[in-house]
This record gives structure tokens, C-alpha cells and sequence, in this order.
């Protein structure tokens, strides 16, 4: 072996020079990992208060009134969306780099948006819906499609417990329509081929809403108490 | 009216199949008249449910075409991944078979095999990856490039000493990629945790050249790995997935270690020998005894010239035989 050319004993100039940039990139990435997290942590908020007033629903208090109260978080998650993808702006192409910081957030925010939207239309609301309510329709910080329907799963969670209450108050005729939803959806999820990962894990679990769904709708209807025409059901969708 | 009732009939079995998983069976007593009701019902509504029905199926449609290109895509990029890996292997072991005599040879066709992995599944990679893809699916090619790395990096010690940088690496790869698209640029985490990989590599090396003789250039090995670790510990908390990283800082140590035992007992016991071996350069008394361990008879006859009888020396061939042995043995 030439040992001549080994002979420099000290670190190289050039090896130092490029972990000093490293370590200057990184640190670069640290810092605006920092800002996004802050930015999250104010949606998280936002979303946690939308969440309470949305509660109420539960609680039979009138829809419209409980939809405004959850609505005026929209705009205040609107601008923090904003936000966060102006700092994400700042590293073009590395959305997925920090992906991770937002994700279960904007899925919890998802599930919302959708529960709202249905209960006010009736229908689901479509991923270009949802990111149109976020302000994102003509950002390069888009809405990831997985991330959208992971929300959509968690909506379903929350309609089992919907419709137990809304029985329990009177409404009989909530689990029809609330069954025709679902079974809906279900279908339109089977079309998707889902890799073995968490948003099949909760798809899994929807077909358990459905079912408790369907039992309530039962319990409803063998004892007569549901309405027989639409005329009822029609009605209430178009008072909400 | 005959669609509709097979809508709800449809529905129903749905329901059937989820109640099937449990025991549960209430559902399936819903009574044949209410099941006509069901689907009179639906036929009154039909226009209304109809049309959402139709734009929930178009929505997801579209969804799902999205995440089957998104998935076949994923999957083409693990094969190119995993042939990256297992060929990038194969370079490495091509530079590990190394020695005084062959050096050249062996890196030239090192660097050949390196040239081909380069051209042939690194460009399946390219071509893949665009945009947001780098980050998105970079779980996918993540150990194809690492391994990349590795083999690139301990080529390019063996060839020239010196650590071969990310933007070196990303040059290379430039050509590769039509000027029109986004060229395949490693990413700074990649690079680096291929680096610490590279140093179990440069272990091996390192004491298969102690026992070959090359005593120095192990040191300049231990010494290369040193610096490597030091500046890798100085940015592993900075990484964005650190637990990765510091699992192999942890196995970089061990290799730092071995190194330096290595070098320590070559120094340490091995000078014990010199005299007797006479040889005539001390810093690499080594390259007499491997010649010997080796050689037999040939080497022997070396030592004739100096007077040092063949039956006067077989006990502290003996010795070092058995030393070597344990500590090579040890250090692997």
C-alpha cells in the first residue's frame, strides 16, 4: 500500500468543511421544524375548541345553532393553514419531510370539517371540499388524499354515538338516514385497494359503526317507532 | 322500482356479511315487508340519493386510482431499492478482497460494478422520484441509497483516502437523469446514515490489513473513523429521525474500538518480536511474519541468510501463531 499518501494525520480540511454545512442545514431544519410544531399547536386548539362546541350535537341542542358556533373555527383554521404552509413554503418540496407534524392533526380537523358538512348537506364532504374550507384548493401545501380519508374514518366513529342520542331525544328517524350514509360510504371505501397500514386499520373499523348503526335502526323500527314515509326525515334535513 | 329493490336487497346482504363476524343475528330477522318498505322508500327518493350515490362513486374512484399509481409506484421503487442494495453488496466485497498485490485490479473492478449500479438501478430510482416524491416515499429507496452510499464512500477511501462528499455523490448522479426533469438528489440523512455504516465496513478492513501487515494504513484507518464519528456524534441530535441513527452510533463506537485494540496489540506485543525477526524495517515487522505464517519454507529461508536456525525459531513461530490467531479472532 502507498503509505505516502496516508500520511496526513490530521482531519482533512474538506471532510470538517462539509459536517460544519451539515450541521448548519440541520440546524436550519431543526428551527423550522420548531415554527411548524408552534403553528400545529395552535391548531390543535382551534380544533380541540371546535370539537366542544360541536359536542353539543350530542346533547340535542338545535343543529344550526351548534354549526355556528363550530363554523367560527373554519376561518380561525383557514389562517392557521395559511400559516403553516407559508412556512412550509420555505422548503419547497419537502412537504412529506415535516408531514409527520401535522398529520394527526389534520385528520382530527378532517373528521370535524366532514361531521359538520354532513350534518348540514347530508353528504360527505368531498377531499376537494375539505381542502377548499381550509384554503388550500391553490396551494402547493395540499391536503394528502390518506390524510383525508383517515378523517373521513374517524367521522364514521363518531356516527354510532350520533345516532344513540339522537333516538334518545326523540329523532326516529335519524338512524335510517344515518344508515344509508354510512352503507354508502362503506361501499365507496371498498372500491379503494388499501395497503396494509393505518388508514386500512380504520377502514376496518368502520364496518363496527355501521353495525351498531344498523342495530339502532333496528331497535327503532321493530318497535314501529320509525317514521314510515320520508316526509319527516325530509323535512328535518331541509330545516338543518 | 326493480333496480331499487335490488339496491336494498344489496344492502341488506351487506349487513348480513358484517353480522356474519358476530354473533349477534338480530339484523337479519328485518322482515321481508319491511325490506319492501326499505325499498319503496329508496324508489321515492331515487333521483335525490341517486345522484350523491353516483358523485360519492366518482370521488372515490378518482381516490382510488390516486392511491393504486401512488402505490404501484412505491412498489417499483422498493425493487429498484432493493437491487441498488444488493448490488451496491456486492461492491463492497468486490473492494474488500484487496491486497498488497492486487489493489489495482480490485478497484478497478470495484469501480466498474460501482459505475453499474449507478446506470442500471439508481436511474430506475430517477426516474421514479419527482418532486415531493423524495420525501414522500422516501422510506421506500431509504436503504438502497444508504447502501449507495457505503460502497461509494469505501471505494473511494481505498482509492484515494480522502471521504467522498454528498455533493460529489449527487454529481455523480446528475448525468442520469434527462436535464428536464428533477435530477435525483441524495438527501443529507441518507448520506448520512450510510456513513455510519460505512465505518463497520472500514472495521473489517482495517483488520483484515493488520493481519495482512499493513499495520499503517490501519492506522490511518482508525484514525479516518475517528473523525467520522466525532463529527457524526456532533449532528446526531440534530437528525430528523434520530433513534435510527443512534442505535448505529452505538455499533460505530464498537467499530472504533475494535480498530483501535487491534492497533493497540499489533503495537504492544508484537514489538516483543522485532529483534528476533530482524527485520530490517521496525515499523512493519509484520509483513516478515505474515510472509512466514504463510510461506512456510520459502519465508524460513529467509531467516537462514541471517543465521536464525529454522529449529531456534519454530517455538516463537508457535507463540505468534496462537497470538494472531486470538486476537484476530477476537477482533472479528
Amino acid at each position: 500500500m502507498a503509505g505516502g499518501d496516508y500520511d496526513s494525520p490530521q482531519t482533512s480540511p474538506s471532510l470538517e468543511k462539509q459536517f460544519e454545512k451539515f450541521r448548519v442545514q440541520l440546524e436550519d431544519s431543526g428551527s423550522l421544524r420548531e415554527r411548524i410544531r408552534a403553528v400545529v399547536l395552535e391548531i390543535e386548539s382551534a380544533t380541540r375548541l371546535m370539537q366542544a362546541s360541536l359536542l353539543l350535537v350530542h346533547q340535542s341542542k338545535p343543529i344550526p345553532e351548534v354549526l355556528q358556533k363550530a363554523n367560527s373555527q373554519i376561518n380561525v383554521l383557514k389562517g392557521l393553514y395559511n400559516k403553516l404552509a407559508e412556512v412550509v413554503r420555505e422548503c419547497p418540496g419537502q412537504y412529506y419531510r415535516y408531514h409527520g407534524d401535522w398529520r394527526s392533526e389534520t385528520q382530527m380537523v378532517v373528521s370535524l370539517l366532514a361531521f359538520m358538512h354532513w350534518l348540514e348537506t347530508g353528504n360527505l364532504l368531498m377531499h376537494t371540499e375539505a381542502e377548499e374550507k381550509l384554503g388550500l384548493n391553490n396551494s402547493d401545501f395540499a391536503l394528502d388524499l390518506e390524510d383525508y380519508l383517515v378523517g373521513v374514518c374517524f367521522m364514521s366513529n363518531e356516527m354510532p354515538r350520533y345516532v344513540v342520542n339522537q333516538v334518545t331525544a326523540g329523532d326516529y328517524d335519524c338512524p335510517r338516514k344515518v344508515l344509508k350514509f354510512l352503507t354508502d360510504l362503506h361501499a365507496a371505501f371498498r372500491m379503494l385497494n388499501l395497503r396494509n397500514d393505518f388508514l386500512r386499520k380504520k377502514f376496518d373499523s368502520m364496518k363496527y359503526d355501521l353495525r351498531r348503526v344498523e342495530e339502532v335502526y333496528y331497535d327503532v323500527k321493530i318497535r314501529g317507532l320509525a317514521t314510515t314515509g320520508d316526509s319527516v326525515g325530509d323535512q328535518g334535513a331541509q330545516k338543518i | 322500482m326493480l333496480c331499487s329493490s335490488s339496491a336494498a336487497i344489496k344492502r341488506i346482504s351487506v349487513s348480513w356479511l358484517i353480522m356474519a363476524n358476530n354473533s349477534n343475528f338480530k339484523s337479519h330477522r328485518l322482515s321481508r315487508s319491511d325490506d319492501a318498505a326499505l325499498a319503496l322508500e329508496s324508489s321515492t327518493k331515487r333521483p335525490r340519493t341517486m345522484s350523491t350515490h353516483s358523485s360519492l362513486k366518482d370521488a372515490f374512484s378518482s381516490y382510488a386510482d390516486h392511491l393504486n399509481a401512488l402505490n404501484e409506484k412505491r412498489e417499483r421503487i422498493v425493487k429498484a431499492s432493493r437491487d441498488v442494495t444488493m448490488n451496491s453488496k456486492k461492491v463492497i466485497f468486490q473492494v474488500h478482497r484487496i491486497s498488497k498485490a492486487n489493489r489495482e485490479e480490485v478497484l478497478e473492478k470495484a469501480e466498474k460494478d460501482l459505475a453499474a449500479v449507478r446506470d442500471q438501478h439508481i436511474s430506475r430510482l430517477v426516474k421514479e422520484l419527482q418532486g415531493t416524491d423524495f420525501w414522500k416515499l422516501r422510506r421506500a429507496y431509504s436503504p438502497g441509497v444508504q447502501e449507495y452510499v457505503e460502497a461509494a464512500t469505501f471505494f473511494k477511501f481505498c482509492q484515494t483516502g480522502t471521504l467522498l462528499n454528498l455533493d460529489e455523490i449527487n454529481a455523480s448522479l446528475l448525468p442520469l437523469s434527462d436535464p428536464s426533469l428533477e435530477p435525483l438528489q441524495i438527501n443529507l440523512l441518507d448520506y448520512l446514515l450510510g456513513l455510519a455504516d460505512l465505518t463497520g465496513e472500514l472495521m473489517r478492513l482495517a483488520i483484515g490489513r493488520i493481519s495482512d501487515g499493513e499495520v499503517e494504513y490501519s492506522e490511518r484507518i482508525c484514525q479516518f473513523v475517528r473523525d467520522i464519528y466525532r463529527e457524526l456524534s456532533l449532528l446526531v441530535p440534530l437528525m430528523d429521525d434520530g433513534s435510527d441513527m443512534k442505535t448505529k452510533m452505538d455499533t460505530m463506537l464498537q467499530s472504533v474500538v475494535k480498530i483501535e485494540n487491534a492497533c493497540f496489540s499489533v503495537r504492544v506485543r508484537g514489538s516483543e518480536y522485532i529483534p528476533l525477526l530482524g527485520s530490517s524495517d521496525p515499523s512493519s515487522f509484520l509483513v516478515g511474519v505474515s510472509d512466514l505464517l504463510t510461506g512456510g519454507d520459502v519465508s524460513c529461508s529467509r531467516f537462514k541468510g541471517l543465521g536464525v536456525g529454522e529449529e531456534m525459531f519454530a517455538p516463537i513461530l508457535k507463540i505468534f501463531e496462537a497470538f494472531l490467531d486470538r486476537t484476530l479472532l477476537k477482533l472479528m
